[in-house]
């Protein structure tokens, strides 16, 4: 199946910087004049991943806080959970019978 | 270690920052050995290797990130189920008290029902005395005059001449107490049915006065006038004693 590639694995993909530094190198060993296309390309790549970074959700905990924060959530709801089950189970009139 | 107690934000920064600088020195420095052309052994390939680490640093970071954003996804759906059983809580706290509220009520209630059960059962009296006293008093024909009365008949309810006479009023306009039979005679006399043997005699009643002669109107027939009798209190009295009699009359 051809499955359009998702943003999140474009961006995988497109992290790494080193095949444009790579580029640079080629150009000037050849003495391209498209080396100054090429770092302007470094720059905006650089620029961009700073806006991704930004606009990124959940990093500005590190992962270990993050973690701790999700089981605290977990453990909110479960209790939660817990306490209107039992509330609503409970029986508290005996009703008799006639 | 160090590195995790900062936010993975921070660090993604830092080594973006970190590639951007080698990267940088690594292209200044191949320019620079270009146009000097000086050979630079051994920099320029430890410039690559830390350029190298760090990118893999930074993509290692970037994959941790958007670990952390489907991490940061489920948090919010937990916080909103968080938000759901809160509100879910606080309704049935809501109600709760309600209920509460009611029950308390209803001890209340309760609690001053078995009061006067206890009370009403300390000075209880017995059905037999209730029934016996109430006996007492329709025998008296108090409280309702008998089946059979027909005017004249003195027994009839209260109030009779006798307690009128007896009462604050008859005392103000001078009335004797001793009133016979204690009934109103308006009325039958009036209406000339008494019988001669039933028709009383009344102290403040003109002794020469026939039944007979009595007119259709009473208004001023009786000689409701007592020894004291003065002028200003005669419509209270004849108002009081003869109400019955005047329906009667008119009626008639």
């Amino acid at each position: 199946m051809a499955a359009v590639p998702t943003k999140q694995e474009t961006e995988d993909e497109d992290c790494s910087l080193l095949p444009i530094v790579h580029d640079i190198i080629k150009c000037m060993d050849k003495d391209s004049p498209e080396v100054h296309q090429e770092l302007s390309k470094l720059k905006t790549k650089i620029q961009e991943a700073r806006e991704q970074i930004a606009a990124m959700p959940g990093i500005t905990l590190s992962p270990e806080e993050q973690q701790q924060q999700l089981q605290t959530l977990r453990e909110q709801v479960r209790t939660k959970n817990q306490l209107l089950q039992k509330y609503k189970s409970l029986c508290m009139f005996d009703i008799p019978k006639a | 270690m160090a590195v995790s107690d900062r936010s993975t934000k921070e660090r993604l920064l830092s080594v973006l920052d970190d590639l951007e600088v080698l990267s940088r020195e690594l292209i200044e420095m191949l320019a620079l050995s270009r146009t000097q052309k000086l050979p630079q052994p051994g920099e320029d390939t430890q410039i690559v290797e830390l350029l190298v680490q760090r990118d893999a640093e930074f993509q290692e970071l970037m994959k941790v990130a958007l670990e952390q954003g489907k991490v940061h996804q489920e948090m919010q759906l937990l916080e909103k189920e968080v938000e759901k059983r809160d509100s879910d809580i606080q309704q049935l706290q809501k109600q709760l008290k309600e209920a509460e509220h009611i029950l308390a009520t209803a001890v209340y209630q309760a609690k001053e029902k078995l009061k006067s059960i206890e009370k009403a059962r300390k000075g209880s009296i017995s059905s037999e005395e209730i029934i016996k006293y109430a006996h007492r008093i329709s025998a008296s024909n108090a409280v309702c005059a008998p089946l059979n009365w027909v005017p004249g008949d003195p027994r009839r309810p209260y109030p009779t001449d006798l307690e009128m006479r007896s009462g604050m009023l008859g005392h103000m306009s001078n009335l004797p107490t001793n009133g016979v039979n204690g009934h109103l005679p308006g009325d039958a006399l009036a209406a000339g049915r008494l019988p001669d043997v039933l028709t009383p005699q009344y102290p403040w009643q003109s002794s020469d006065v026939s039944v007979g002669m009595l007119p259709p109107h009473h208004s001023n027939d009786f000689s409701l006038e007592p020894p004291g009798h003065n002028k200003e209190n005669e419509d209270d009295v004849e108002a009081m004693s003869t109400d019955s009699s005047s329906s009667s009359s008119d009626s008639d």
